[in-house]
């Protein structure tokens, strides 16, 4: 896998933990539900069922020491306490205590606490509630249970009663802690499988995520045919179309390059027809010249004019074998463009502009080199007036105009044109856009520059656009030293 | 019909005691036994004086209440001896070394007509011109001396006055009950709880018969049995003057009441 697959995969990972996350907030929050749900109906049954057992019990009490209670009978009273403390062994009450209507006690199972024919402390009255026969504190866990003892609709005594509720109390707990580790449990198991799950569930988009990350780095690589049949039915379709894109990127990939060779052929033969037309103007002088010297060599004045047409129109055939030297030399190194380059760029341009009779105006404002590389900028440069020799009328007017200012390399070309198509327009400034030609009508001199755009770091705006002509900016940004020594 | 009353003299409503020893003295008699049981002395003396029972199971005390009236049949023997006395026991952890330390103490007493379980202490007290409400802060009957050391040992009572025979007896069976209690006075030997029967009948065929089946007890497996759930010896015939010494102390209480 390369360097930049991880970050195309981030998404399934991503999947990966969110799906568990829900599922832990989900597990999370209906365990809490179902635990606050089986905590209150398990203590509203535990409640009831003691409160049933309190009732029975005072019940029983109330009629075993009635009479014994009437005659403040403190054996009798203290023998059925004790006798039921073995019958109602599961209420575990603590002590149980009965005193008469003036709360004084008859009898007590505890009576070293609460003596007999002593009155009952206030503050242990105080516990107990008037309105509630059973009252539970689950703070202290137990269960404070009262009962007035009536005679003949006479209130004659009181059982007070105090059970201990601590193994209610754990048993809650219990189940507390039983619920809390099954949910935790299932909790953990459900965030594994779902990990697991999700991870398989996205193994797929993983595998188009590598494919189509290899896609960036050059041609489509289809994905193998029997990688496909592992997948369900809807991933393995969605592998057979991606399959048929990456064959069409492919296709188009290769229709590409063959027009960039057929259109740098059709531009060499431009070009060569140029400098034939360029070489065969001065040769019709020069013939006439030596013919001149073959008739007339030895007078003086005709030899030395026409040493001297011979002498400029060989001149200008050095300079123009010279330029296309310059500009198509193969094994040139990166060097500074200098204002020289794009003279020369004039020469090139120029036999074009003759054919329609073309007015070229040239202006360059810097003297030293400029710190961009010489032959992209230099090839970008004369495709774009080559384009501008092409969109002006017989006799119009192509300009160019080159500066650098602020870090950057400024050259715009005009023209007298009839101006850009809109999506001409769009696709010379979109950035990105020297991937691929904008189509084939357009030719490919376009893309060329889009190319070297897309290598150089430069922007190219459409200035002016209209009937009166277009105007292209290129900034170029000029190297910085770090990049030299790169 | 035989019917034979007993008091709660026994250490519990012993099931297997009941019907061993109904079965006994129906096999030894030859008759129809019934056992009456009432909750205290004074409903089977009452029962007993009134001709309804043939023979009881009574206390000293109640005998030597209506001597003229009532006669012996027979006295149980408890380590080989016709004797038992009377307990004062307190909380074990209390300290008291005499009846003297035991003013102002909530009291627990048997029943008013036993002799350990009250007149004992009561005497006591009579010796020292006292009696036990005016010594006491309040008294309790708990009608059974098992009872008596339940109320002490759980607190209830700061003091009682029990069987010495059922302490003993209880301190063997139910340990963890005595052992909560301790002994400060032992008094002295007194006439064993009898079984008695009215005067009138002291010789009817009846009475002859009872007395001979608990003569015999100790000859038989059946009534050895009984004899070891009881943890006695036998009976015996004794004078009625082994219960001197308790009319002496009845006497005693007698001469202090206003």
């Amino acid at each position: 896998m390369n360097g930049k697959a991880p970050e195309l995969a981030r998404p399934s990972w991503s999947f990966a933990i969110k799906v568990p996350v829900v599922v832990v907030l989900l597990m999370v929050a209906i365990s809490t539900v179902v635990t606050v749900r089986a905590l209150s109906r398990l203590e509203a049954s535990q409640q009831k069922n003691l409160e049933v057992l309190s009732s029975a019990y005072l019940d029983g009490l109330s009629a075993s020491i009635g009479p014994a209670v009437e005659r403040e009978d403190v054996w009798e009273v203290f023998d059925a306490l004790d006798r039921s403390r073995e019958r109602y062994k599961g209420l575990n009450v603590q002590w149980v205590t009965v005193t008469n209507a003036d709360n004084q006690t008859i009898a007590s199972s505890m009576p070293t606490t609460f003596p007999p024919l002593e009155p009952m402390a206030t503050d242990t009255l105080a516990l107990f509630s008037s309105e509630k026969d059973v009252e539970l504190n689950d703070d202290k866990a137990e269960a404070r249970m009262t009962r007035p003892l009536l005679y003949q609709d006479q209130v004659i005594g009181h059982i007070y009663a105090l059970a201990d509720i601590s193994g209610l109390v754990a048993e809650r707990t219990a189940v507390f802690r039983e619920l809390v580790l099954a949910n935790v449990l299932l909790t953990l198991f459900l965030v594994v499988f779902g990990a697991l799950f999700v991870r398989r569930m996205l193994e797929p988009v993983g595998v188009l995520s590598r494919y189509f990350a290899q896609g960036r780095e050059g041609s489509m690589t289809p994905i193998p045919s029997e990688l496909a049949n592992r997948q369900s039915r809807e991933f393995h379709d969605l592998f057979d179309r991606y399959n048929l894109m990456a064959t069409a990127v492919n296709e188009r990939e290769q229709l590409a390059a063959e027009l960039a060779e057929e259109e740098k052929l059709a531009s060499v033969g431009r070009l060569a027809s140029g400098m034939a037309h360029e070489i065969n103007n001065p040769l019709g002088g020069m013939f006439n010249a030596l013919d001149s010297l073959r008739r007339y060599g030895a007078r003086e004045e005709v030899r030395a004019t026409s040493i001297r047409l011979l002498e400029h129109g060989l001149s200008g055939i050095r300079d123009l074998v010279r330029s296309t030297l310059t500009s198509y030399r193969a094994d040139q190194r990166p060097r500074d463009l200098t204002p020289t380059d794009l003279d020369d760029l004039r020469l090139l341009v120029k036999p074009e502009a003759r054919q329609k009779r073309l007015r070229l105006s040239w202006q360059i404002e810097f003297v030293d080199p400029v710190h961009v590389p010489a032959v992209p900028v230099r090839d970008a440069i004369l495709n774009l007036l080559l384009n501008a020799c092409h969109a002006c009328r017989e006799e119009g007017q192509v300009g160019f105009m080159a500066r650098a200012e602020e870090g950057h390399l400024i050259a715009e070309v005009s023209d007298t044109g009839e101006g850009l198509p809109q999506n001409v327009k769009e696709y010379l400034e979109r950035d990105g856009a020297g991937a691929a030609p904008m189509d084939r009508r357009s030719g490919l001199g376009l893309w060329i520059v889009k190319r070297h755009c897309d290598e150089l770091g430069a922007s190219l705006r459409v200035v002016s656009a209209g009937l009166s002509g277009t105007t292209l900016r290129m900034l170029i940004p000029l190297r910085s030293d770090f990049e030299d020594a790169a | 019909m035989l019917k034979f009353g007993l008091t709660p003299v026994f250490l519990s409503n012993d099931l297997e005691l009941l019907s061993r020893l109904k079965y006994y003295l129906s096999r030894q008699t030859g008759r129809e036994v019934q056992l009456v049981q009432r909750r205290t002395y004074e409903e089977i003396t009452a029962l007993l004086l009134s001709g309804q029972l043939t023979a009881a199971w009574i206390c000293g005390y109640p005998l030597v209440q209506y001597r003229e009236k009532l006669a012996l049949v027979a006295v149980p023997l408890w380590r080989e001896q016709p004797l038992y006395s009377s307990y004062l026991i307190v909380p074990v952890g209390r300290e008291a070394a005499g009846i003297d330390n035991l003013r102002g103490d909530l009291h627990a007493f048997s029943d008013p007509n036993s002799n350990s379980g009250f007149l004992v202490t009561a005497a006591l007290l009579a010796e020292r011109g006292l009696k036990p409400e005016g010594f006491f802060r309040d008294t309790i009957f708990t009608y059974g001396h098992r009872n008596v050391v339940r109320a002490v040992a759980s607190g209830l009572a700061q003091s009682g006055s029990v069987d010495g025979y059922v302490w003993e007896v209880m301190a063997s069976l139910e340990p963890e009950l005595t052992t909560r209690t301790k002994v400060i006075r032992k008094s002295e030997l007194l006439g064993f709880p009898p079984v008695a029967c009215l005067a009138a009948q002291a010789n009817s065929m009846d009475v002859e018969l009872v007395r001979k089946a608990l003569l015999s007890m100790a000859d038989d497996p059946e009534g050895l049995a009984i004899l070891s759930l009881l943890k006695l010896d036998g009976f015996a015939e004794e004078p009625q003057s082994l219960y001197d010494p308790i009319a002496a102390k009845m006497q005693l209480i007698r001469n202090l009441s206003p």
